[in-house]
């Protein structure tokens, strides 16, 4: 007697969980979204910030009811897994976040680490969502590899129109000795030669390894340099340029895209070092409708100004979640990448401060370019496609 | 020929701070046999200290470097009281072990509390040196010439501290034979303590002179450990002049061969010189009053 009321118990209680379930269940699917990077050592800060757009994005779909795909809302969740910025660990993760969660998108924001899992992506049947501007990442034939921002190819000429124009023609070279800092050399070197300059020094800093930049920096302006080339993670940038000022440098400065004017005007306490530089447009200086949406939503949410990495992070996952409406799947990586191009047209501009207006066969986004120039102390856009100042 | 001071005083600067770095680890390889890894943490926690110091309560730059000090050295004593002293009858390993793990926590508590971003102490006396530029045509920014000023006295107050008092002399003894030393009555547990405290608080001492050029960030210490280790394995491990030799020798290489040579061929120079230096005296520069 007493065994059946117990069994009884136990079917309704079983009954009801198997209910709710459901229930919740039918509710609310749910979509995993991968990423892997920085999240501790050197690098942790670029990491964070990369992370924070897709968080942001996430928790924007999920709060208006998620995203429909298939015909049923989605919920989309964010599993972010430290590499400690390191290709081998980037691709261990990526494993697991394919195997665990079964994550169609894994996002990585170092080129080491996208072109790690660029050897076993397509078996595995998932989409890589590159932060990485470096050009090698399309060229390589991957057919599951989306790179958000643009090939940094495009930043070359304006960089040097401007400079070259206002300071003469003697570069020093000072950038860094990381994989992508040299891909920015390799392409820099030439272009400056063939633009009828010379390239007096060349002496890349070691940012993982150097304590102290003096005397690399003392190299370079042994060589009397009119413009400088530096870059790498902002602010061991700003040191580097901040002992270049203090070592009686006066020309101009080409900043390649990792470094961003605003945190380096953050460490060196102004733009008064920074006069006569020319880099990407800061985020939150860029004038255009959505990008200041965007700028304000996030001050909002996370109570600091966004970068660029946060602003192009933002919008790939807008622009995924929408692909996978469009294409009515959340597992065919190869049709999600398909539809991208119409997602990020579909897109108003407030989820797209990123300007992408396509994603080209191979995978690369194309974005009208924002530069900067600073000039009397001020941020100064930059037309990319004339190298003029818009003032 | 000032392009060539500029090198020496460049390599002066890093040299202070890597010796500064490496006498802490020295003296306590001297009580732990074993290198400290988590002293790298003990860096990277001066510099907090200071910078909390600075912002949150205000203080100058002096005030802080003291309190970075004295808070760090705390850090040191508590790692030895609650971890190092336990493991004492243990097998080496243990300790290593042990280090590792405290390394990783603090830099995690660094993390947490400051987040991952990049932090600064702003020079206290910004600017350069202008009677070296006029009279020399060197550039020696004010921080550089506090930096190497500030070892020089710490050095000198600590080589004062080993052998003029009775306490140094205790940390000597224990240092050169831990159970000789028990048997002559000297306290093992106040030694081990004081020893950390000091390694604490020239760790901290070397941070906040150092980052005011540099920048502050939970890894920070990592770069600057591994510089020590090197230099402590070059001065002969557990020795005091060799900690100083060593480090200044690590920052002349660095900074010549930046300049001289490329900053990508720095650091084979500096580790060749190292294995070529080993090579012919296997037991370091000074093999010190550790064996």
């Amino acid at each position: 007697m007493i065994g059946t009321r117990r069994n009884i118990l136990a079917g309704t209680a079983a009954a009801a969980l198997v209910a709710t379930t459901r229930g919740a269940f039918a509710q609310q699917e749910t979509v995993t979204i991968g990423w892997t990077g920085p999240l501790s050592g050197g690098a942790a800060l670029y990491g964070k910030n990369t992370l924070t757009g897709l968080e942001m994005s996430a928790k924007e779909i999920n709060d208006s009811g998620g995203v429909q795909i298939g015909g049923k809302p989605h919920k989309i969740a964010v599993v972010g897994l430290d590499d400690k910025y390191s290709p081998s660990e980037a691709a261990v993760n990526a494993k697991r976040l394919r195997a665990q969660y079964k994550a169609p998108v894994v996002f990585c924001p170092h080129s080491g680490g996208n072109f790690a899992m660029q050897a076993f992506n397509e078996q595995d049947g998932f989409l890589i969502g590159a932060y990485t501007s470096v050009p090698q990442m399309t060229e390589r034939g991957n057919k599951l590899t989306f790179r958000i921002p643009p090939s940094f190819a495009g930043y070359i000429d304006p960089f040097i129109k401007t400079t070259m124009g206002s300071f003469g023609k003697k570069l020093g070279m000072a950038g860094a000795d990381h994989d992508y800092a040299k891909a920015w050399a390799a392409l820099m070197k030439p272009a400056w030669t063939k633009a009828g300059g010379t390239v007096v020094a060349e002496n890349a800093m070691s940012y993982n390894k150097d304590t102290d930049f003096y005397s690399g920096v003392s190299r370079v302006m042994a060589g009397n340099p009119d413009v400088l080339f530096v870059g790498g993670a902002s602010e061991p940038t700003a040191l580097v340029i901040k002992q270049a000022r203090e070592l009686g440098f006066q020309g101009g400065f080409m900043i390649m895209d990792q470094a961003k004017l605003d945190e380096i005007a953050h460490v060196l306490g102004g733009y008064q070092q920074l006069e006569g530089a020319m880099g990407v447009l800061p985020t939150v200086f860029d004038p255009r409708p959505g990008t200041q949406e965007f700028v304000g939503r996030f001050r909002k949410a996370y109570n600091r100004d966004p970068g660029s990495e946060a602003a192009y992070n933002y919008a790939a996952l807008n622009a995924v979640s929408e692909a996978m409406k469009l294409a009515g799947t959340t597992s065919d990586a190869a049709k999600i990448l398909a539809k991208l191009t119409e997602a990020f047209k579909s897109l108003p501009p407030g989820r797209n401060p990123a300007h992408i207006t396509e994603v080209d066969e191979r995978g690369g986004s194309n974005v009208r370019l924002s530069l900067a120039y600073v000039k009397g102390g001020k941020i100064v856009p930059v037309d990319a496609a004339t190298g003029n100042l818009m003032n | 020929m000032s392009l060539f001071f500029q090198q020496v005083l460049n390599g002066l600067t890093l040299g202070s701070v890597y010796s500064l770095v490496a006498l802490g680890l020295t003296l306590v390889y001297g009580i732990l046999h074993i290198p400290n890894f988590s002293h790298g943490a003990l860096f990277m926690a001066g510099a907090y200290a200071a910078f909390f110091a600075s912002t949150a309560l205000g203080a100058n730059y002096w005030v802080a470097l003291v309190f970075a000090a004295v808070v760090t050295a705390g850090i040191a004593v508590l790692s030895e009281r609650l971890v190092f002293s336990r493991l004492r009858d243990k097998p080496p390993l243990h300790d290593m072990i042990a280090a590792i793990g405290l390394l990783l926590l603090i830099e995690a508590i660094a993390q947490a509390i400051w987040g991952a971003d990049f932090h600064r102490l702003r020079e206290p006396y910004p600017g350069i040196w202008q009677w070296l530029r006029i009279n020399a045509g060197l550039v020696m920014p004010i921080q550089r010439g506090i930096i190497i000023a500030g070892a020089v006295v710490l050095m000198i107050a600590l080589h004062l501290f080993l052998t003029r008092t009775t306490t140094g002399a205790t940390i000597i003894a224990m240092a050169q034979n831990r159970e000789g030393a028990s048997l002559v009555g000297i306290d093992l547990t106040r030694v081990s303590m004081i020893t950390f405290a000091i390694s604490g608080a020239l760790a901290a001492v070397a941070a906040v002179l150092f980052v005011p050029i540099s920048l502050i960030f939970p890894a920070m210490g990592n770069l600057v450990i591994l510089k020590a280790f090197v230099i402590i394995i070059l001065g002969g491990m557990g020795s005091v002049p060799g900690a100083i030799l060593g480090g200044m020798v690590i920052g002349l290489v660095e900074s010549f061969g930046a300049f001289y040579v490329s900053t990508d061929m720095k650091d084979v120079i500096a580790f060749a010189a190292l294995v070529l230096i080993l090579s012919l005296r296997p037991e370091g520069l000074f093999p010190g009053y550790a064996r």
